[in-house]
């Protein structure tokens, strides 16, 4: 009777031993070898602090994404599988635009799909520190991917979430965005002031208020003589389901043509194209699984000097 | 005998589970989701609504060569027509003028 009963334990204890130790070789494998290829290739020595350089979709399907991007920009994409991550770098004529992260939603789970933002960055915790230190808050502590290099994710005091990044491969060069790439960032927030404040703070950008028609406050923040973002008051009315977030656009020849396509591949078209300041048209559409970004034409004489 | 074993199983299983646990915390991840190797695995919060937008809600940015006018910074048309004199943020100065995209493309 005890022999049968230690024969039992003896199995179950090995059972339970063998389990564990899976668990646990297959987490810290996973974790260890998730590698993201550079962001430039080959690697340059140019650093341009507070330039948005990056853009990671989270969705909830992967596939769908890689077929909606791919038809509306030709972009192609190398995937990335290693333990539970499943991940695919955007590709336009070979240059890497932007990666594409599979993350399942529970069941009946309510939250949105979105890009998020990376900001270049000399130092990783010298950011952290001081976004603490100016009211943002931590979300991903700082972490260090083989090749791509060191990013922390935080939210603005306003609650715009956004991420760092220190690439290993240095920054891409400051031209102008092709057709297909992105080419500008908003923040859409409910205190530009305040915010205008906490990106100074943070990342030493130069601001310029723009004078608006609408009577809202539109924000540019520079660094090195080139524009780099804008914050927006978030549009009156229904405020209830506007929170504070970054809005990427991507650079297109026609926003009226590429709506179209965005209808016809499953998205959305949250914003009809309107006229903007420079002249182009601007419209907002999201991805078949919600994920908005911009549409923003942009002409290469646009950023020729007219000065007057 | 029996205790020596007891010892032995009881010593293996809490290190499998220390080493399950240093696995989970090295997967890591923000939002409870199961982000093991990558640590933007999460979503915002639900529901954007983009009404309101429209002419005169620039997003954008002027073309290079846009004419600031001289002012250090324009407060004028605040919603809430209360032009704040001091920003919470350092204006630019005057003298500088309105940054724009680059105008290099690649490769030239």
């Amino acid at each position: 009777m005890n022999g049968r009963h230690r024969g039992k334990d003896g199995v179950l204890v090995r059972l339970s031993l063998g389990a564990l130790l899976s668990v646990a070789l297959v987490a810290v494998a996973a974790a260890a070898s998730f590698v993201l290829p550079p962001l430039v290739q080959p690697a340059s020595s140019e650093r341009h602090a507070g330039k948005v350089i990056w853009a990671d979709l989270v969705t909830p399907d992967l596939a769908a994404a890689k077929r909606f991007y791919g038809a509306l920009f030709g972009w192609s994409f190398n995937d990335i599988h290693t333990g539970a991550s499943d991940y695919s770098v955007a590709l336009l004529d070979g240059r890497p635009v932007g990666g594409l992260y599979q993350h399942t939603l529970r069941s009946g789970e309510q939250r949105q799909p979105a890009w998020l933002t990376f900001i270049s960055v000399r130092d990783v915790a010298d950011a952290e520190h001081s976004i603490l230190a100016h009211g943002g808050k931590l979300l991903a502590p700082p972490r260090l991917y083989a090749e791509r290099g060191r990013q922390a994710v935080f939210a603005d005091p306003q609650g715009a979430v956004f991420a760092v990044l220190q690439s290993s491969s240095g920054d891409p060069e400051d031209v102008l965005a092709a057709p297909g790439e992105w080419i500008w960032s908003s923040v859409l927030t409910r205190d530009p002031d305040q915010d205008a404040a906490f990106y100074q703070n943070v990342f030493g950008y130069e601001v310029f208020e723009m004078p608006g028609e609408d009577g809202a406050m539109h924000i540019v923040l520079s660094s090195e003589d080139v524009a780099r973002a804008s914050l927006n008051t978030l549009p009156a009315g229904g405020a209830a389901k506007r929170h504070p977030h970054w809005l990427n656009f991507v650079r297109v020849t026609s926003a009226t043509d590429t709506i179209t396509r965005v209808a016809s591949l499953g998205g959305r078209v949250l914003v009809q194209p309107f006229r903007d300041r420079h002249g182009g048209l601007v419209a907002v559409v999201a991805d078949p699984a919600g994920a908005p970004f911009g549409l923003l034409e942009w002409t290469d004489a646009d950023s020729k000097d007219t000065a007057k | 005998m029996k205790i020596l074993m007891n010892r032995r199983s009881r010593r293996a299983l809490i290190l499998a589970w220390l080493a399950a646990l240093a696995g989970c915390v090295a997967g890591g991840g923000y939002g409870g989701g199961a982000s093991v190797g990558y640590d933007v695995g999460f979503y915002e919060p639900y529901g954007y609504d983009y009404g309101g937008w429209g002419p005169g809600y620039g997003v954008g940015l002027p073309r290079r060569g846009y004419d600031r006018g001289g002012r250090p910074d324009d407060r004028a048309g605040r919603a809430d027509g209360h032009a704040a004199p001091h920003p919470a943020y350092r204006p630019a100065s005057a003298s500088r003028p309105m940054p724009s995209l680059p105008s290099r493309s690649r490769g030239r």
